[in-house]
């Protein structure tokens, strides 16, 4: 059996004429060996093909969506919104009144 | 190039996490006795971009850009103390992470509110307000690529309205 440095000096018309020969024979304890590098390759990409596998299959269904109509949605929208800004408000008047604080302190001193 | 793999693989999930982390809240305690809930999907916002009649292009803001990026929408509501309790906790590890930045905090007479970013100087992927008084928990997460300026531009719209 000729070895893989014998097999890469052949020329494509040996090789083909090889391949044609009928009569060479696949050795009964033939095994496709990969190196021993590609071999850690092809574990890391089957273990991350496999976690993707999981993690894709174990992602949360989505939720149906609560509105049918896209103008009931947008007021909902609308309405949280409005929610954010009247807590933003909020915290915005604290600061206001926090620096009349400020400024009167600093009046006095 | 191993460290280029690992870091493009933990980015992603650090995102796909975050676009999760509303979904999976939504799924755990919409469903629960005394909780009210809203989600809207991406499909439902594409359509309320193409609404004619709704008025988006206001003086200043325009929410056009903002509605078509928005990927998700959630709403969890309750006044039931032992859900209330574990949905406050839940959305608080989760916002423990790290991946999210406090925005905004305010305490007022034992009532609290806190908002949160997630995203970087240009985008927002997520969005979220939390808020618990005496009576109320309220979760509120927007999941999507909102661009930053424009949505900065929308709360203060909002704060002035």
């Amino acid at each position: 059996m000729k070895n893989i440095d014998e097999i890469s000096r052949l020329s494509a018309d040996d090789l083909d004429r090889i391949g044609q020969d009928a009569s060479v024979q696949v050795p009964e304890d033939f095994r496709v060996r990969l190196p021993h590098r590609s071999r850690a390759v092809w574990a890391v990409a089957a273990s991350v093909a496999i976690l993707l596998g999981v993690g894709i299959w174990s992602l949360p269904k989505p939720p149906k969506d609560t509105f049918d109509d896209p103008y009931l949605a947008y007021a909902a929208l609308e309405q949280a919104l409005g929610r954010v800004g009247d807590a933003i408000a909020l915290g915005a008047s604290k600061v206001e009144a926090a620096e009349v604080e400020f400024d009167k302190i600093n009046y006095w001193k | 190039m191993k460290k280029l793999y690992i870091i493009l693989i933990l980015l992603a999930v650090s995102i796909s996490a975050m676009a999760q982390d509303g979904r999976a809240l939504y799924t755990k305690y919409s469903d629960l006795p005394g909780v009210e809930a809203v989600y809207i999907s991406s499909a439902m916002f594409r359509l309320i971009g193409k609404i004619p009649d709704v008025e988006m292009n206001g003086e200043d803001v325009n929410l056009a850009p903002i509605i078509k990026a928005l990927k998700g929408f959630y709403i969890l509501s309750t006044e039931d103390q032992a859900t209330g309790n574990d949905l406050y906790a839940d959305v608080t590890k989760r916002l423990d992470r790290g991946e999210y930045e406090l925005l905004m905090e305010a305490k007022e007479d034992g009532e609290v509110m806190r908002l949160y970013t997630a995203g970087d100087d240009f985008t927002v992927r997520s969005f979220i307000m939390l808020t618990r008084d005496a009576t109320e928990v309220t979760f509120m997460g927007l999941d999507g690529d909102m661009p930053r300026d424009q949505l900065e531009d929308l709360i203060l719209k909002a704060v002035e309205d």
